[in-house]
């Protein structure tokens, strides 16, 4: 990407791919739209803290990745008393086009989520977004080994849930 | 690494040229492991075909939107320093303060009682909305106000954002009254039951952020901070 575009520009042009890791960490689209507009107000506010030359792509996805640890809890606690029944996985501004996409997306997302936290974030950020092991270590801020062995376990255990078909 | 690792850093391209032709070679050797190999190379292909669809979606309208009206939140928190440092006369802090007083009288005139009330110049939260920034934790959301993060402003006060009806606002401890910072209504449409409700409207998340000095409060310094009277 350009990196002399103004900041705005550059956050606008990574906007999808926020969106996608956004669905990656939400079981909901509503939530991983919210995640994302949350993202790019921190990323805004913190724009001063952001090194030009470095990767603003990664530093992006790290202000993601910590909101959405932030707000993990009360997620988890508001879907607990209110949508017991994956309310969300049908809400109309769905962006996912065509069934067959749906009913996949579907199925791997459910099996997403039955992934513990931090097997998900890896396994979005390398299988999905296509990060590599020492990108997603410093990210995390996790020694490479640690990234590797969720990875192995979060993939492991993905291909179990979901089959080979 | 164990040989595991090994084996999945293979497929995912991150050996060097040497390592990944040894694991090749092994991998075209060991029936299983080229079967896992497949296997492992397809569930990869779903999920990027599953996720992929989304970045290629157009970016809803409201997404592009906070990129725009963020711009503003920082002029809001730049013109609000602004401000500061040019210390206006005590009148015109006065003016602001009514401004929000008779803007929050006009936006609930149908309760039986005010939210809250003016007094000496600063606006303090009253009944129910006092009662929930009390007693309320974010955890366990009771009554028409729901509580939003709790945390310290510069100054070391504890500050609490709150949603009542079709407001929101940040309330910050002073002489053991919650005075109301300020407080904004919801834009149409939008209620706002969740934490990051801050991302909703541009200016209550300037408010929140401009306010706040370090982290949120997690659960258990919320229930802390409540038994300590929020001192």
């Amino acid at each position: 990407m350009d990196q002399s575009s103004p900041f705005e520009d550059q956050l606008a042009a990574l906007l999808p791919r926020l969106r996608r890791f956004a669905h990656a960490l939400s079981r909901d689209p509503t939530d991983a739209d919210d995640l994302t507009q949350a993202t790019l107000e921190r990323a805004l506010h913190s724009k001063a803290q952001w090194q030009p030359g470095t990767r603003l792509d990664s530093w992006c996805y790290r202000i993601m990745r910590n909101l959405w640890i932030d707000t993990a809890r009360s997620r988890s606690r508001r879907l607990a008393r209110e949508a017991p029944e994956e309310k969300g996985l049908n809400i109309g501004q769905d962006p996912r086009p065509g069934i067959e996409a749906a009913v996949d997306l579907r199925r791997v997302m459910a099996a997403m989520t039955q992934l513990p936290d931090k097997q998900r974030e890896v396994v979005a950020l390398i299988l999905v977004e296509g990060f590599g092991y020492r990108e997603v270590s410093e990210m995390l801020g996790l020694p490479i080994g640690t990234v590797s062995s969720r990875l192995v376990r979060g993939r492991t255990a993905l291909l179990a849930m979901v089959g080979e078909q | 690494m164990t040989e595991d690792e090994k084996f999945f850093a293979w497929l995912d391209g991150e050996l060097d040229p040497a390592e990944a032709a040894e694991m090749a070679a092994k991998a075209a050797a060991d029936p299983e492991l080229a079967r896992l190999a497949e296997q492992h190379r397809a569930l990869g292909k779903r999920l990027r075909g599953a996720f992929d669809p989304i970045a290629s979606a157009p970016v809803p309208e409201h997404l592009h939107q906070a990129l725009r009206s963020t711009a503003q939140v920082i002029d809001f928190a730049a013109a609000k320093r602004a401000r500061a440092m040019r210390s206006l006369p005590q009148w015109a802090a006065m003016a602001a303060t009514l401004a929000i007083g008779v803007f929050v009288g006009t936006m609930v005139p149908q309760r039986g009682s005010a939210p809250v009330e003016v007094e000496s110049g600063k606006l303090y939260a009253t009944a129910s909305l006092n009662e929930a920034l009390d007693g309320q934790l974010a955890s366990a959301p009771s009554g028409d106000v729901r509580i939003g993060l709790t945390f310290r402003d510069q100054a070391g006060k504890i500050c609490r954002s709150f949603t009542q009806s079709a407001s929101s606002g940040v309330a910050c401890r002073d002489n053991n009254r919650w005075q109301v910072r300020g407080m904004f209504a919801a834009p149409e449409g939008q209620g706002s039951d969740y934490r990051m409700a801050a991302g909703m409207d541009p200016n209550f998340a300037g408010l929140v952020d401009s306010t706040m000095a370090g982290e949120p409060f997690d659960a258990v310094a919320e229930k802390a901070a409540k038994a300590r009277g929020w001192k």
